[in-house]
């Protein structure tokens, strides 16, 4: 190596440490990650502001059913939605009869060991997907909303 | 020496260089490109080429090879368009018309009324009977007889196509109303009925367990205990019977999905039974 060769070596080397050194503003530092997966189950609004009749009693199953179940069981629920979603989401779409059977049947096939794994299809983080338009036997619906098992479905 | 390369390199790229003479915008240049455009796949490009000269270049293999691109990139509709100019002593008119039948077919789903035929030649003909009957699997009730729709096809298309008259025209649906009553009867048998065993099996130990709870409970005086479990036990028994119901229609819009995708992966490999076109070699 000549001596030119060198300088330029030394001269490159300090350019470029000066230039991505430690700036005070900027300290290097060991990074604090959380690989904890949110419990969002646990913020849960509880509160009772309704329009009418009909939102106080959905609001009064639902908070029953998150109360004494899914608060204690946890985030454990196989389905998309999950199924007090699926209890407001039925109510809303049906009636409050239609969307207690709904549900019933929901809760039935929720604590069968052997969901098939070909039965539902999925949503992108793993869960069933299984909405209450496939339930309110509607034909047009159920042949609209159809999704063979196979498929990976955007919630 | 070097000094004599450089300025003859100077002098002579200059000349041999890009010029204004050359014009890469006629409509022949066009035509080329976009010739190019379209053997390469590049539909949507060559289609944009072969319009910007179509009123230039009056041909009928240029406004046919639009329909083809119009009909590659799933337009359709703007595929058709370009048939309805199509002038009926046109080289291209039977073949044009075939692919128009194509086209209706994925537009509207629906069997074809009876078309008035331009002339075909024997492939052609072969094409359109195979199209025209096919067409009947989206009709809701059937035009012909399963012997004489099969007949139509090739030996190695019959099997398939006599599977998807059968499940078009008797397909292996569920009662809903047998699935409900034999829920009613035995809790979770309308569902095992439908094929869903586990879910089936979970509702009859299910109701059971709330209804021998009820039972117990009546029996043991604790009258509080018993209702509750009553509540909860009709309650699951009538969304099993509900939900017995709902499964059978999912049941039925599975077999619906399936028949329609079976119907689309055949025709596709079939290319709609029309003849191939190379342009290219």
């Amino acid at each position: 190596m000549t001596k030119n060769n060198l300088k330029f070596f030394f001269l490159f080397i300090f350019i470029s440490t000066s230039a991505f050194c430690q700036l005070d503003n900027l300290k290097w530092k060991k990074v604090d990650l959380s690989y904890e997966k949110p419990n969002n189950f646990r913020q849960r609004d509880y509160s009772f502001e309704f329009d009418d009749a009909g939102d106080f009693a959905k609001k009064s199953i639902a908070y029953t059913y998150w109360f004494f179940i899914s608060d204690v069981d946890g985030d454990n629920c196989p389905f998309r939605p999950s199924c007090s979603s699926f209890l407001m989401q039925s109510v809303e779409e049906t009636n409050i009869a239609q969307g207690m059977l709904m549900f019933f049947d929901r809760f039935t096939r929720d604590m069968n060991l052997y969901k098939g794994h070909y039965h539902y299809p999925r949503v992108k983080d793993g869960y069933y997907y299984d909405p209450p338009s496939l339930y309110t036997l509607n034909e047009l619906n159920v042949n609209f909303y159809y999704t063979p098992a196979t498929e990976v479905v955007d919630e | 020496m070097k000094l004599t390369l450089i300025i003859t390199l100077f002098f002579f790229i200059p000349n041999l260089a890009q010029n204004s003479h050359f014009n890469f915008h006629s409509p022949e240049n066009k035509k080329k490109f976009a010739d190019y455009l379209f053997c390469e796949g590049d539909y949507l490009r060559a289609v944009e080429e072969y319009e910007s000269i179509r009123d230039l270049i009056r041909n009928d293999t240029i406004d046919f090879k639009i329909m083809l691109g119009y009909s590659s990139l799933g337009l359709f509709e703007e595929s058709n368009k370009i048939f309805k100019q199509f002038n009926y002593e046109s080289v291209f008119y039977s073949d044009g018309y075939l692919y128009s039948l194509r086209n209706i077919l994925q537009i509207e789903q629906r069997e074809f009324d009876y078309p008035g035929i331009p002339s075909f030649d024997p492939t052609q003909w072969k094409s359109f009977r195979k199209l025209f009957s096919i067409s009947m699997l989206y009709a809701d009730e059937p035009f012909e007889s399963k012997e004489k729709f099969v007949s139509v096809f090739e030996e190695d298309d019959q099997i398939t196509v006599s599977l998807l008259y059968d499940y078009k025209f008797n397909p292996p649906y569920k009662s809903e109303l047998l699935a409900g009553v034999l829920s009613a009867v035995i809790p979770g048998s309308g569902k095992m009925y439908v094929g869903e065993w586990g879910d089936g099996i979970t509702a009859l130990l299910v109701t059971g367990l709330f209804a021998f709870l009820a039972y117990d409970n009546f029996r043991a005086d604790h009258n509080t205990r018993a209702w509750i479990f009553t509540g909860l036990g009709a309650f699951f028994y009538a969304g099993n019977v509900y939900g017995s119901v709902a499964s059978a229609q999912i049941f039925n819009a599975r077999i619906n999905f399936e028949f329609k995708e079976g119907l689309n992966l055949f025709l596709q490999h079939k290319n709609y039974f029309l003849p191939e076109y190379d342009f290219c070699n």
